[in-house]
């Protein structure tokens, strides 16, 4: 960590997403708070339907209906021109919003296919983005930071001139980056952008991306199932399970020994690369359907080391561990009795040769 | 006809088989078609009880070998035998081949009929194989069993938009299952499934191969979930399979250059290692070298000889094979130099 991490972009608090009204309304995302320092990389951990989605477009504003958020603040800490201005998001006007966008906040999606035009050449869309920022500029100007764009994520300068369809799956999220990263953001989110590529491409693109964000300094929600690509690129990372923050820790640290049973159950549901082969059990049972979330903690039908009280209450996110991490989970609450599994416990130095 | 079975009997087995397709014509007037080997020459055998996982990439192949195998596409070249029968492949399926090799696919809500019930797909698959109608029912029954959805009567009367992902997948197999297949092939059944309950359903699709002494094939891009599941697995690069072995030897000690490329693309926080990741030469992945060996445009390894020769498929010993030049033996590298003279 360096003085940057420090320097807030991202402040997050109480944030609710529900999708509906009324008795209809379903929670995606429950009580969300966090902050994001500068040039730090925050992995947010899940499966499909945990929320993890839903909380980004939430941040941005760029939720469809009927999604509605329901509670909240946002503060996105502006630099550059701007730098020192505190922009609340969520009360912020369309024009004001607009002007903070891709200049001071991007975002990669999953399916570059979808967010490509199909009937444009590559090098419009960058044109495109450039102008509408800067007016002022002139086209050959436009150009010549395209091609250096194109250069930063290791694609030819003849790729402009190349519609969406001729580029393979791996070039097109390139150029989604190269996109995202035109206007200088402080801020770039990343929506599973490796998850339809092969592990091959995911590494080569893996790899650009931290070494863009050593040398351009920006901060980075990455965003992905996958907890193992998570610990290699992030700062620190955030598992959610149906809507809620059930553990935030460094990266690292996550993973040397995880706290809640659903991070454990996570990281045991991914076969390992060496070792001996034995049998995993991954998590049983299925994820929650939200329209009946079950009472207590969301996790208790699917959870090990469940007893009375996570049937009934739900456990609150605190930090433990001197207040550098934090677990939703009953069992490291202070006045519980209940024996902290080995695996789910301080003592344990690492999960190697553990089972679920 | 039931035969008895014991494990490791050879059950399926396709030898150099190939697919070609139409590829996209080159412009101009007089314009070429572009022929595109999907698959190229591949040979392998599914054994009763035993596990074969076919890993690779989008685009390498592995698709269109499964369906080939199912007799859904008809191969240009090659041969197909069914427990030492030649299949006449030019002819039409037959139900009776369709009843002994069953295809399970990827995306579960995509096969499965969303306006008819769970009891409809599971019994539907019985009456065409000629299942006397009293027994659909029960057979319906007892397939639930085995992939365990219990209670049945919960999961019967469902229609597909009311089940998981993971539910759904397993009412798929047990309907792949309800007809007593010998083979059945699984084209990346797990992954459209959320995270924490694919290892069931690869633990589940491991208990049946192992208690009903199935031959299977898994269908793969992820080689960790490979290494779990599998007796013998094989690499599939360009249509053509680069290595193959059995056991873990493919993930703990791979030859080819492109199979340790995949085992050091995986995420893998044991060895953290972002700083120094492997590379390969960047180039647009769908151009591929079809006079030498394929995958010589991105290998870092690459030699002359690579560029203009198909690598022979090397045997490295105890069913270890490798097809690439750095392992070649001598006498195949003369032998090259001589057919260029």
């Amino acid at each position: 960590m360096n003085e940057d991490s420090l320097v807030p972009v991202l402040d997050v608090t109480n944030f609710s997403v529900d999708y509906g009204y009324g008795d209809d309304a379903v929670r995606a995302v429950s009580d969300v708070s966090f902050s994001l320092g500068r040039s730090q990389v925050l992995g947010v951990a899940g499966e499909s339907g945990s929320g993890k989605s839903t909380l980004v477009y939430g941040l941005t504003r760029l939720l469809r209906a009927p999604g509605v958020i329901t509670s909240g603040e946002v503060t996105l800490h502006l630099a550059g021109e701007r730098n020192g201005e505190a922009f609340n998001v969520l009360t912020a006007s369309e024009d004001e919003l607009r002007q903070v966008r891709w200049s001071q906040v991007s975002i990669v999606m999953q399916s570059a296919l979808n967010a490509l035009n199909p009937l444009r050449r590559v090098g419009k869309e960058f044109d495109e983005v450039l102008r509408r920022h800067d007016r002022t500029s002139s086209k050959t100007a436009r150009q010549e930071r395209a091609i250096e764009l194109l250069a930063l994520v290791g694609l030819a300068a003849d790729r402009l001139q190349r519609f969406p369809h001729e580029l393979s799956g791996g070039q097109r999220q390139r150029v989604m980056i190269a996109m995202a990263l035109a206007l200088r953001p402080e801020l770039v989110i990343m929506d599973e952008p490796t998850t339809a590529l092969d592990v091959v491409t995911q590494r080569e693109i893996v790899s650009e991306l931290y070494e863009l964000r050593q040398k351009l300094g920006f901060a980075m929600i990455f965003i992905t199932h996958d907890l193992s690509l998570l610990v290699e690129l992030a700062d620190e990372i955030m598992v959610m399970y149906a809507g809620e923050i059930v553990e935030r820790a460094p990266a690292v640290e996550l993973h040397g020994a995880p706290r809640h049973p659903y991070t454990l159950g996570l990281m045991n549901s991914f076969p390992p690369l060496q070792g001996d082969r034995v049998r995993m059990t991954g998590i049983p049972g299925s994820p929650p359907n939200l329209k009946s979330p079950p009472g207590g903690c969301a996790f208790h039908p699917r959870c090990p080391s469940a007893h009375d009280r996570c049937r009934t209450q739900a456990p609150p996110l605190v930090a433990i561990e001197d207040g550098h991490r934090s677990v939703a989970c009953w069992l490291h609450d202070s006045s519980s009795t209940e024996v902290v599994p080995v695996s789910l416990s301080r003592r344990a130095a690492s999960r190697i040769g553990q089972g679920a | 006809m039931m035969e008895q079975v014991t494990r490791g009997d050879i059950v399926l087995e396709a030898r150099g088989l190939s697919r070609e397709f139409a590829g996209r014509n080159e412009s101009g007037l007089f314009r070429k078609k572009r022929r595109v080997r999907a698959v190229d020459d591949v040979s392998i055998t599914l054994r009763a009880g035993e596990v074969l996982a076919i890993v690779g990439e989008s685009g390498s192949g592995k698709s269109v070998l499964a369906r080939m195998l199912a007799r859904i596409v008809v191969p240009t070249e090659g041969e197909l035998l069914l427990r030492g029968e030649v299949i006449a492949l030019r002819e039409r399926r037959t139900a009776a081949y369709a009843g002994e090799v069953q295809l399970v696919l990827q995306d579960p809500f995509a096969s499965a009929n969303p306006v008819r019930r769970v009891r409809h797909s599971l019994e539907r698959p019985l009456l065409i194989h000629g299942t006397p109608k009293e027994d659909v029912v029960v057979r319906a029954r007892e397939v639930l069993a085995s992939v365990a959805l219990t209670p049945q009567d919960e999961y019967l009367d469902r229609y597909p938009h009311e089940l998981s992902g993971g539910q759904l997948q397993r009412v798929n197999i047990a309907r792949g299952l309800s007809v007593n297949p010998k083979v059945l092939l699984a084209d990346e059944p797990i992954s459209m499934l959320d995270v924490s309950v694919r290892l069931g359903v690869l633990n589940l699709l491991r208990e049946l191969c192992d208690t009903r002494l199935l031959a299977m094939m898994y269908i793969t891009h992820d080689i960790a979930s490979a290494r779990y599941i599998a007796d013998e697995s094989a690499v599939m690069y360009a249509g053509q399979v680069v290595e193959r072995a059995r056991g873990t030897r493919v993930m703990d000690a791979p030859i080819h250059p492109y199979t340790q490329l995949l085992v050091d693309s995986v995420p893998n926080p044991e060895k953290l290692s972002k700083q120094s990741s492997p590379t390969a030469h960047n180039v647009d992945s769908t151009h591929f070298n079809y006079e030498g060996c394929r995958f010589s445009p991105r290998c870092p390894q690459v030699m002359d000889i690579c560029r203009g020769n198909q690598p022979p498929e090397v045997d490295l010993g105890d069913g270890h094979m490798a097809r690439c030049w750095l392992s070649a033996s001598d006498a195949q590298r003369t032998a090259v130099k001589i057919l260029a003279k």
